[in-house]
């Protein structure tokens, strides 16, 4: 009589755990059958009143009906557990394409990063940065660089006064000079800076910037300087750019090139960026003129060396494709946040 | 400059490039003569042809036209509508066949023109772009040859190289140069002429004209001849074409060959009025001090007593190798020239031309350096030209003052050397090949070893390099190979400045904030005006200048002066963005300020910062912020970064810079040293340039901050006992700063206090107009164990009482 009803207790319990729906109910079921004052208590109260020989096999019973109760009632609780998490999840549904939240984002000026890009690619040759002041004095900016008073050569670079002896310098060069007297030999050294010219057009802006580059050893060839371009075009530009030499002529190296490297843009091939030439002009080299070092007392039969420029915004423009020299110093916010490095 | 391929064949036969002008130019270039443009006048003239109307009728449809019947040599007649009406049967006309362009880019096809066939068109003067307007056809003189290309007609089919000549290279600056360039890069003869021509035996130049050179330092030769009886007057057709063709105006018979032999040699000349000349002498000499000189073109010039000039007896009559004097120049009435042939000091002559604005073609010579050997050859030239051209007799005998023989030292060259600076094998056989083909002398000394002596026109040529360069280039550059130094030393460190304005830089775009990069100069009055007193900002640890360095010959007065602070160029950056309608924005710069201090210049590296307007974005609307709090946020961030201790933000300590926010201004102290400022801008800067959102500015010295730096990270370990957080409220007076107190708490608590951070001001409620109230988390911490409650209820108290009492204020 007491099995019969043990079991249909317990039926009705699992019913109870089946329907309930959220853990609050499911855990009121628990009470109501397995608690200190629930069903199956009650049920053990009555085990008193059984024969002695009967309490064993009721007691084991009683002990597999709680035990078929609670795992009914774990599974029951999981089930509910998921189901909440699942509600939840779809209650916390968000629109993804709404926009992130909006931090100011910061960024490095196009001509600062092909600076820093090109000061990478040569420190990894043993290039050291060295800079000079602006407000130059005539005899490093142009004497000692082999370019004298009247010569014609200073009619190469227009040239803003502050003094009779200082000038705002011309080129990054002057830092050849400072380099050659301050440092030890044999050296590897460029500058990166800002240089300004008497002249203003679309294409030319009176203050802008150069890179120089300047190694010295006790032999140095056109052909190390060829190799040292090559490797710093291939590293900026990709490594498939193809590096020509023109002579030219520059006061400060002899023999003089310019140098050119394969448009970037359109293989060689020719496009606007190359006026269909397939070759950009960079900027100019050579190898140290001895009067160079005659000026800073290097004697030129035991110390040889090249050296070379270009200017960072023509840099820029190649690698960027930007076509209006005017958007370097306005500063637009709609220029600036293109790049980033 | 320009360079005549027809008048190149009068020096070295090239006549075969005519067809292929890019070659020449392209081997022109690749030795360092750079063609910038060819104008091929020959192929703008492509199928246009002389014709012949060999019979004209009225166009069925139309009255104004006519149907031509035209022979351009082709076997058979064309057919050709025309509208124009001066031309009749029987006429020589231009015609261009279908396929030509004509200037505009008008091309030529064949159409139908009222129903009507036309296979060409008869072209006027503007339409092949001669004249820039013409009536009418051109009609052709009757002797003009059926179906000759128009452009060998018309004289027409020359080619003409603009050259960039280096400044190196004053001896191409000639057709004869050029072709004794070209004479090397080609390996072919030049070809040379001896002038003919009738001497009067009876006139002598040395009895008319006196000669004495006083300056031999800055006139090393001087040679003239005396011409008579010429006859002054326009130049022969093939002369003025030829200056045409490079550029130039023809004057007069006269004038026009002294610059003829000019382009054809490189030696500038100058022809003298002998009647003008007073007392018949000429003197080559300085100018007086103050002497006005008028110039063929009628501008007075003030002398320097600096100046090389060419007198005559009384007065300067030519600034020698410059321009010459109205008062002695070649006009219709001349009949009696002197002409003069010189070679004057480069320097002088530049210099000269500099100073009064005069860059003639002659001075752009000299001062490039003429040959000296070349002036009694440009001389004769001149004289046969002259006595061709303008009849006349050149005197006997001439003037050729000398200062001192012309010779050239040998320079000492090793084929060796020449192979290692190139980076190629060399042959001795091969380097001295080429060095004669530029007409140089070359001794062999031993094996591998060699005297060169350069020709006298080739001044460039000094140093053993010089001739290496020219090896070098005439062989080719695409030669040399390429390969990297090697590098047997340790490299050198890098410049600490650029690198500590790297990683600024870098700090600061960690922050949000953009790079700009403005100009180094400005205007100064802007400058002065917008920056208000220099002395203010001396509280902020900033040193401006009270002048700016000033240049000496700005490009305009826009940018007449170097910038003192980075402000003006960033508040300018600001405006620009802001009349774009970009109402929020955040920039920075770094960069250099100049100043002069005694007699030296000195650069101060800067960095400043700008912010405007704030962000209004779906997730983030709080714009209540004081924009000075955003840049403050930066720089804290930018101390921090850098492991700067203890920034401390101070009011201004005396009167605050006109540009800033009098109640928004703080100077910026760490270390014990003030290293600039972060302020709001005044009020009255946004409501005079129209700006409707805050702003707030930065600017430090870049020198200051960098002090100590890089600094080493010193690690602290991360304590395991837990931090405990606690708040206290005080109300204070709103005239105290937050600061004091918090540097009040960091008394009291020592090293247990972790962090002591402002999370909460209000004011108003109950409070009164004066008060506010200020909310501050502290974290404490304790490395040796847990914190006990004991411990803690202590120190607050401890603090709590410290504070009020300390600072008058009560906690809330």
């Amino acid at each position: 009589m007491f099995q019969a009803g043990l079991q249909e207790q317990l039926q009705k319990a699992l019913g109870e755990l089946k329907s309930a729906l959220d853990l609050q109910s499911l855990y009121e079921v628990k009470v109501r059958f397995t608690g200190k004052q629930g069903v199956l208590s009650e049920i053990m109260k009555e085990m008193a009143k059984l024969p002695k020989e009967e309490k064993p096999a009721f007691g084991k019973l009683v002990n597999e009906v709680k035990s078929s109760f609670e795992t009914a009632y774990g599974q029951r609780e999981v089930e509910i557990q998921n189901q909440e998490l699942s509600a939840k999840v779809e209650r916390e549904s968000i629109d993804v394409t709404l926009p992130g939240v909006q931090e100011f984002r910061g960024g490095r000026h196009p001509i600062h990063m092909v600076i820093k890009e090109s000061v990478e690619i040569l420190s990894r040759l043993g290039y050291a940065v060295r800079t000079g002041p602006q407000i130059e004095q005539d005899w490093y900016n142009f004497e000692a660089l082999n370019i004298p008073p009247d010569h014609p050569s200073r009619d190469m670079q227009d040239t803003f006064y502050i003094d009779e002896k200082h000038v705002l310098r011309t080129h990054t060069s002057p830092v050849q000079i400072h380099a050659l007297l301050k440092d030890k030999l044999p050296l590897r050294v460029l500058a990166p800076g800002s240089v300004f010219r008497c002249d203003s057009d679309v294409s030319h802006s009176p203050n802008f910037h150069q890179i120089e580059g300047l190694l010295v050893d006790r032999q140095v060839s056109m052909a190390d300087l060829k190799g040292t371009i090559t490797f710093m075009l291939g590293e900026l530009f990709g490594k498939s750019v193809k590096v020509r030499f023109r002579p030219s002529f520059f006061p400060f190296t002899e023999p003089s090139a310019e140098f050119d490297c394969s448009c970037p843009m359109c293989a060689g091939k020719g496009c606007r960026m190359c006026k269909h030439s397939g070759w950009i002009e960079i900027g100019g080299c050579g190898l140290v003129n001895p009067r160079v070092f005659e000026a800073v007392k290097i004697d030129p039969n035991a110390w040889q060396g090249f050296a070379f420029g270009f200017g960072i915004e023509r840099m820029a423009i190649i690698k960027y494709g930007i076509d209006d020299i005017r958007n370097f110093y306005e500063n637009d916010l709609r220029f600036l946040r293109q790049f980033s490095i | 400059m320009k360079i005549s391929l027809s008048w190149l064949c009068d020096h070295i036969d090239v006549a075969d490039f005519v067809s292929r002008p890019e070659e020449l130019a392209r081997q022109l270039t690749a030795v360092g003569l750079e063609v910038e443009a060819v104008e091929n006048r020959a192929r703008q003239f492509a199928h246009v042809v002389v014709g012949h109307i060999k019979k004209l009728e009225r166009h069925p449809n139309a009255d104004r036209l006519t149907v031509c019947q035209v022979d351009a040599g082709e076997g058979s007649l064309r057919q050709i509508v025309c509208g124009a009406k001066n031309h009749k049967e029987g006429d020589k006309v231009v015609v261009t066949l279908p396929g030509a362009v004509l200037p505009g880019n008008f091309e030529i096809k064949k159409s139908k023109i009222r129903d009507v066939e036309s296979l060409g068109m008869l072209a006027s003067e503007s339409e092949l772009g001669l004249k820039a307007e013409s009536e009418g056809i051109l009609i052709l003189p009757a002797d003009a040859p059926v179906g000759q290309p128009f452009a060998s007609y018309f004289g027409l089919d020359d080619v003409i190289f603009e050259i960039n000549v280096t400044a190196n290279r004053g001896d191409c600056l000639s057709h004869l140069g050029l072709a004794r360039e070209l004479s090397a890069v080609l390996g072919r003869p030049l070809i040379s002429k001896a002038p003919e021509m009738r001497r009067a035996a009876q006139v002598s130049t040395r009895s008319q004209v006196g000669l004495e050179v006083k300056d031999k330092g800055l006139c090393s030769r001087y040679a003239g001849q005396l011409i008579s009886g010429v006859k002054v007057g326009p130049s022969p057709t093939w002369l003025k074409k030829r200056l045409e063709s490079v550029g130039m105006n023809s004057i007069n018979n006269v004038v026009d060959v002294t610059n003829y032999v000019m382009m054809d040699m490189g030696q500038p000349l100058h022809a003298f009025d002998v009647a003008n000349l007073n007392g018949k002498k000429i003197s080559v000499d300085r100018s007086a001090a103050g002497e006005v000189f008028r110039t063929l073109d009628g501008t007075d010039l003030k002398l320097t007593g600096d100046e090389l000039t060419i007198r005559d007896g009384e007065r300067a009559v030519c600034i020698a190798g410059v321009i010459g004097g109205l008062n002695s120049g070649v006009t219709e009435k001349t009949t009696t020239v002197f002409l003069e042939s010189a070679h004057f000091a480069m320097d002088s002559v530049r210099k000269t031309a500099r100073r009064f604005g005069l860059e003639t073609d002659s001075a752009y010579r000299f001062s490039r350096g003429t040959d000296a050997s070349m002036v009694p050859q440009a001389l004769m030239k001149a004289a046969q030209f002259i006595q061709e051209v303008a009849g006349g007799e050149v005197a006997a005998d001439h003037w050729d003052e000398l200062a001192k023989p012309l010779t050239k030292p040998a320079i000492a060259l090793s084929t060796d050397l020449v192979e290692q600076r190139l980076g190629y094998k060399v042959s001795d056989e091969d380097l001295e090949a080429w060095l004669r083909r530029l007409q140089c002398q070359v001794q062999k000394a031993s094996d591998r070893q060699f005297q060169v002596t350069p020709p006298l026109f080739r001044q460039d040529l000094e140093q053993a390099v010089d001739l290496i360069e020219e090896y070098g280039r005439l062989k080719g550059y695409d030669l040399i190979p390429e390969t990297l130094p090697k590098m047997d030393y340790a490299p050198l460190a890098s410049n600490t400045d650029y690198l500590f304005e790297d990683r600024v830089a870098g700090l600061l775009q960690a922050e949000g904030f953009l790079q700009t990069v403005n100009y180094g100069f400005l205007n100064d009055k802007a400058q002065a005006a917008l920056l208000g007193s220099s002395a203010a900002y001396k509280a902020a640890g900033l040193q401006l200048p009270e002048t700016p360095v000033m240049v000496k010959n700005p490009l305009n007065e826009d940018v007449n002066a170097m910038r003192i602070s980075l402000l003006p160029g960033l508040l300018k950056n600001l405006l620009l963005n802001y009349r774009h309608s970009l109402e929020t924005g955040r920039l920075f710069e770094t960069g250099w300020v100049f100043k002069k201090s005694g007699e030296e210049f000195v650069e101060e590296g800067r960095v400043a910062l700008v912010a405007w307007g704030q962000p209004s974005s779906l997730w983030n609307k709080n714009t209540a912020t004081p924009m000075f709090f955003e840049v403050k946020r930066a720089v804290q961030a930018l101390f921090d970064r850098l492991l700067i201790q203890g920034l401390q933000f101070q009011a201004w300590n005396g009167e605050v810079p006109s540009l800033l926010h009098p109640a928004q201004a703080a100077t910026l102290f760490a270390e014990g040293r003030a290293l600039g400022f972060v302020a709001s801008l005044h009020p009255k800067w946004l409501v005079e340039e129209k700006v409707r959102v805050p702003v707030a500015v930065a600017e430090i010295d870049l020198t200051q901050l960098k002090r100590g730096q890089p600094r080493l990270v010193k690690y602290q370990p991360i304590s395991k006992f837990p931090a405990v957080e606690r708040d206290l409220a005080f109300v204070m007076p709103k005239t105290l700063a937050t600061a004091e107190v918090c540097k009040e708490i960091k008394k009291i608590s020592g090293g247990l206090l972790q962090s002591v951070d402002v999370f909460d001001v209000f004011s108003g409620g109950q409070l009164a107009e004066s008060e506010v109230s200020v909310s501050f988390k502290m974290i404490f911490q304790d490395h040796e164990g847990t914190l006990t409650d004991e411990k803690l209820q202590g120190l607050q108290k401890q603090i709590t009482e410290g504070v009020t009492k300390k600072l008058s204020i009560r906690v809330r």
